[in-house]
């Protein structure tokens, strides 16, 4: 009897959790707004380490090196040939360069400006590049790996006719030629 | 014997200039120190003047006409009182009305074409004074050689009378018209530009071999500035000297050696160049800067410039390198020497209070003369062959440029007018 009493118990929850659902109103879902999402390239995040002087160094030519302006130019005082003060510096610079790539091999091209003759001029280019070459074998670059060329007054940089120009004429260059 | 002359030609010039020439009988060789030799040159006959070009003739006429007006031995007869004479027909030449006009010299000429482009002039000269035929010449070539038979007739005149020519004679200069420095060709009067190099590097300093055949020159080609050997009738160039700077060649008077500046030891100092061996010798031995040399026409000396004193200065040593004597005190800048022909001046640039003149010393008296004066920069003297002119460059029209003037200062013209042009080097003969 009690086997029947529970059966029928059951049946009757049954029934009403049935009813019960039945009588819910349907609902429709409302359709989710679309979540916009960055996509986001993660290789950016990433944090690539930068290229050393060294690889930068690998990849350009010569030519590119040379217009990068690694090793900065100095001036020289009118009608003269050594190293002036304020120069030394720049050569000190240009210098640690040579010493940080041991491969290249430069030029020092003497400048002179339209001050003086032709073929005195050519006479000292060539001593203004040799002043600049001992400087750099002072500092401990290998003399092998420098030559020197005038240009007397063939190639100034600007054209003026005033102090400040003739300043920038007077002048020593320095062209990798070889990495 | 010669620079005897003309030191008294130099200074008797202008007082004699003014004198009318004396009546005796005339001499073919006339000598330095006279004055003006007065020439007539009539119109450039012709055989059929159909076939003639006008052009051509009027070229002939005027070219023949700016050389011996240029010369300074010859005083040319204005065309004006030409009229005055009855044409001259065939060789018929009526002597007293040339000798009417003062004439001295009479030169007539004929013109014509051959077959093709050829042409042919028939020059003649006659002396007015004794009346007579002294001397013609034939000149055949190709049209487009009409200057050149004009230049050499008017030199023909110029040797009759005991001259060097001139009117023949090239000079070798730098130009930047195409871009970078190139060496150039042109005629004396700056006619008939030619390029001879084509290396698109800096190319410099041109200098002529005794025999005109070839030009000694500084190049970059290979990136550094060495000496070459060009032929230019091959348009050849040959590498003669290479290590440090290489540079300011001149040939000796014989024609075998090179003296040139080269820094290959370390600093600049003179060489001279066997040209047959292509063996060097070392001329200077100091620590100052050497260069610019240059020989005396003789062939035993070289002028050069040194800074041995503290500032670059005009020295002269032996052709062996010995016994060096300075000779400019006045200034504190100077260089690039050029020895006259005749051997009695050195001609050179000064800077003076930051402007650069042409200067000539006189070896004699020891003398300098200013040459050129609030003009622009002036470099690179040369003498013309027969000593009587320089070819300089100046900037005073704005840009630089190859300018003549006459030994002593007077009547400078402008001969380059096209880009930048310079270092100009006028040959030391006409072949």
């Amino acid at each position: 009897m009690r086997k029947t009493i529970a059966v029928w118990v059951i049946m009757l929850a049954m029934v009403f959790l049935f009813t019960s659902c039945a009588k819910k109103k349907p609902v429709v879902a409302p359709t989710p707004e679309p979540v916009s999402v960055e996509v986001e390239d993660v290789d950016k995040k990433v944090e690539k380490p930068a290229l050393t002087e060294e690889e930068i160094f690998q990849q350009k030519t010569v030519e590119e090196l040379n217009k990068a302006a690694h090793l900065k130019r100095i001036n020289f005082d009118f009608d003269r040939f050594f190293v002036r003060e304020d120069m030394k510096p720049i050569l000190q610079a240009n210098a640690d360069w040579l010493r940080r790539f041991p491969t290249v091999e430069i030029v020092i091209e003497g400048h002179c400006d339209e001050r003086g003759t032709v073929e005195y001029n050519m006479a000292l280019g060539e001593k203004r590049a040799q002043s600049a070459r001992n400087y750099l074998v002072s500092l401990g670059i290998p003399a092998n790996r420098v030559k020197t060329v005038s240009y007397g007054k063939n190639r100034p940089l600007v054209p003026g006719v005033d102090e400040a120009s003739y300043f920038q004429n007077r002048r020593a260059e320095f062209v990798i030629t070889k990495k | 014997m010669k620079n005897k002359i003309l030191s008294v030609f130099v200074f008797g010039f202008f007082l004699l200039n003014a004198i009318l020439p004396a009546q005796e009988e005339i001499r073919i060789r006339i000598r330095d120190g006279l004055p003006f030799i007065p020439v007539a040159l009539p119109e450039i006959a012709f055989t059929d003047q159909s076939e003639i070009d006008q052009e051509i003739r009027n070229t002939l006429h005027e070219t023949l006409w700016q050389d011996l007006d240029y010369s300074r031995v010859f005083r040319m007869i204005p065309k004006e009182h030409y009229q005055y004479i009855p044409r001259l027909t065939g060789d018929q030449v009526n002597f007293k009305d040339w000798a009417s006009l003062q004439a001295r010299f009479l030169l007539t000429g004929q013109l014509e074409i051959t077959a093709g482009d050829r042409i042919i002039f028939s020059f003649k000269i006659y002396d007015v004074q004794s009346e007579r035929f002294v001397f013609g010449k034939n000149y055949g070539g190709r049209k487009d050689l009409i200057r050149l038979i004009a230049h050499r007739t008017a030199d023909e005149l110029m040797k009759l009378v005991g001259e060097k020519p001139v009117f023949a004679s090239r000079i070798a200069f730098v130009s930047e018209r195409d871009g970078n420095k190139e060496i150039y060709v042109m005629d004396y009067d700056g006619h008939r530009q030619t390029r001879l190099t084509n290396n698109t590097v800096v190319d410099m300093l041109p200098s002529w071999s005794t025999d005109n055949s070839k030009i000694a020159y500084t190049s970059y080609r290979r990136m550094n500035p060495d000496l070459y050997l060009l032929d230019i009738y091959s348009g050849q160039s040959e590498m003669i000297a290479t290590g440090g700077t290489n540079y300011a060649a001149d040939f000796s008077p014989d024609g075998n050696h090179l003296v040139y500046t080269s820094t290959r030891d370390g600093n600049a100092e003179i060489y001279v160049k066997e040209l047959a061996g292509g063996r060097d010798r070392r001329l200077t031995f100091n620590q100052a800067i050497d260069t610019a040399p240059n020989w005396s026409p003789s062939g035993r000396e070289i002028v050069f410039v040194s800074d041995r004193s503290g500032s670059p200065q005009i020295y002269i040593m032996d052709a062996e390198g010995a016994n060096v004597r300075r000779i400019s005190y006045q200034g504190t800048y100077h260089d690039s020497p050029a020895w006259s022909p005749d051997g009695s001046r050195i001609a050179f640039v000064g800077r003076v209070e930051g402007r650069f003149d042409i200067f000539v010393h006189i070896l004699r008296s020891s003398e300098t003369i200013k040459l050129t004066e609030n003009s622009g920069r002036n470099e690179n003297p040369s003498w013309s062959p027969d000593g009587r002119h320089l070819a300089f460059s100046s900037t005073r029209g704005g840009s630089s440029q190859v300018w003549l003037m006459d030994y002593d200062g007077s009547n400078a013209r402008q001969i380059t007018f096209q880009g930048e042009n310079k270092m100009a080097k006028w040959q030391k003969s006409v072949q």
